[in-house]
């Protein structure tokens, strides 16, 4: 909190963790439990800590390779589209294909420097 | 990196997240217990994505915009019936004005007393009328009735009231009465044709039961009603068609208490043949009808009046013009181009990107902290290097 928590991408809302969290937030609100603005305190520290989570609990690497359907480089936000994606996960060096992932990412740096 | 990291860390996630908060649920005097039901939820839902094998990372977040649509609608729906009601007592109004507008004063002392038949259904469909019909003498009455008696008990008051008014008719005037009545039928039946025709067009099922006493009352009420304008033009109602003022002025005028209440009952049970038209057949939720009215403006009824299907069609055409001026352009294009990247591309990944690099066609990006949805499944990784072409 005292980190300054406004200072992490709202990006992982848009994950399967943040999204459920968003609808357990909202159905709160329409039940009049909570207001939105703790709602609001509540997925900044999502934010904050999935974003500190990722950077200081994980290890894992992967590698993927495919073609690049479309690319988008706006407000920092790096956006592309791949086709025919193959993932290695190095535990085990399981691969995981796929027809087609979309790619959104904000830049490391500007998170570091906030 | 594998699958099976992902419940632990989220679960830690969420445990923090949850701790986190605990303060400010605190400060914002929010039970714990609603802090838990959070929690609770959180994971349910995360588990039903999880459950599901499916990536539904994009779509939990719709059905809240998609329920809240679905709350604003049912008002636009509730409208169409309101709209045919206004159509149907609008046409009807001008043909049956000159029975309901002549008499609302007399209708107001007696509807108190002796207008208990009236129903639900009766005071549903009478307000409508509200708007364009000026029969307000005659609605204000009705919320008090409202919660009387359904409508069944107006049908043996009907009959009652035509014997009263027949007899009312008789003793009063006598052979007058006849010559009156006969003078009224040439100028009444073509009312009541067009008003049966009406009523036969639009109350399928119904319509038979209560058609023939009706005719038979309304032609005997009819009667009373024509003397009434002819002893009682002081009363302003020369032309027929007063104002609720007049109205007012002629009720002290009025002389017999009999053709008061024949008269009273017999508008009541037109009244209630019209709601039923109006509802066509069909249950009007009260509730709904109560709320919507208001909501209700005069100008969509005032609007309404040439055809029956006049509101729900300038609600399509309205709506449909809007989406087609708005969507032909944008909506539909961009609506799509989204909906093929979001559901074909289901899989995705959230991460930050340390550089992105590009040599020719060739794409290199070191990608970190990232979480990433395959397939229905979900992987976190710290470092992750792509290599691509375009």
């Amino acid at each position: 909190m005292a980190t300054g928590a406004t200072n992490f991408y709202d990006l992982y809302r848009h994950g399967s963790l943040g999204s459920s969290l968003t609808d357990a937030l909202d159905e709160l609100i329409g039940d009049e439990r909570i207001d939105p603005q703790l709602a609001m305190k509540v997925l900044t520290q999502f934010d904050r800590i999935i974003a500190e989570t990722l950077q200081e609990k994980i290890k894992a690497r992967l590698t993927f390779k495919g073609s690049l359907d479309t690319y988008r480089f706006c407000d920092e936000v790096w956006t592309f589209l791949i086709r025919n994606v193959t993932f290695k996960l190095d535990n085990g060096g399981q691969t995981v294909q796929a027809d087609k992932v979309k790619i959104v990412s904000c830049s490391a740096k500007r998170a570091e420097d906030k | 990196m594998s699958n099976n990291a992902v419940g632990p860390v989220y679960d830690a996630v969420i445990q923090e997240v949850i701790n986190a908060v605990r303060v400010d649920f605190e400060e914002n005097g929010i039970d714990d217990r609603v802090l838990e039901d959070l929690k609770t939820s959180w994971q349910h839902k995360l588990s039903q994505l999880k459950v599901a094998q499916f990536p539904w990372e994009p779509k939990p977040e719709p059905p809240q915009p998609a329920a809240a649509a679905n709350n604003g609608p049912p008002a636009p729906q509730a409208a169409p019936p309101q709209a045919a009601a206004g159509y149907t007592s609008l046409t009807l109004s001008p043909q049956v004005s000159a029975q309901a507008l002549s008499l609302p004063g007399a209708l107001l002392p007696n509807s108190n007393g002796m207008g208990m038949g009236m129903g639900m259904g009766m005071g549903m469909g009478m307000k409508p009328e509200r708007g364009f019909v000026q029969a307000d003498p005659i609605i204000k009455q009705e919320p008090g009735l409202q919660g009387a008696h359904p409508y069944s008990p107006a049908n043996t008051a009907r009959g009652t009231a035509a014997q009263r008014a027949a007899q009312a008719l008789e003793s009063q005037y006598g052979q007058r009465a006849a010559a009156s009545i006969n003078a009224i039928h040439s100028g009444m039946q073509a009312q009541q044709q067009a008003q049966q025709q009406a009523q036969h067009g639009q109350r399928p099922g119904q319509a038979p039961p209560h058609l023939s006493p009706q005719q038979q009352y309304r032609q005997g009420v009819a009667a009373s009603i024509q003397q009434r304008l002819q002893q009682v033009p002081q009363g302003g109602s020369s032309n027929g068609l007063p104002t609720s003022q007049v109205d007012g002025s002629s009720d002290s005028a009025l002389p017999a208490v009999m053709d008061r209440v024949a008269i009273d009952n017999h508008l009541h049970a037109q009244i209630a043949a019209r709601a039923r038209q109006m509802e066509g057949g069909g249950l009007m939720l009260p509730l709904k009808d109560i709320s919507s009215l208001p909501s209700l403006p005069g100008p969509r009824q005032k609007v309404d009046g040439t055809a029956p299907f006049d509101g729900p069609d300038d609600d399509d055409n309205e709506e449909e013009d809007e989406d087609a001026i708005n969507s032909d352009l944008d909506d539909p294009d961009d609506d799509r181009d989204d909906d093929d990247d979001d559901d074909d591309a289901n899989n995705m990944m959230l991460c930050m990107y340390d550089k992105v690099q590009r040599v020719k066609n060739k794409w290199k990006c070191v990608l970190k902290d990232g979480v990433l949805t395959v397939n229905g499944k979900e992987y976190v990784f710290h470092k992750a290097t792509g290599e691509y072409e375009w």
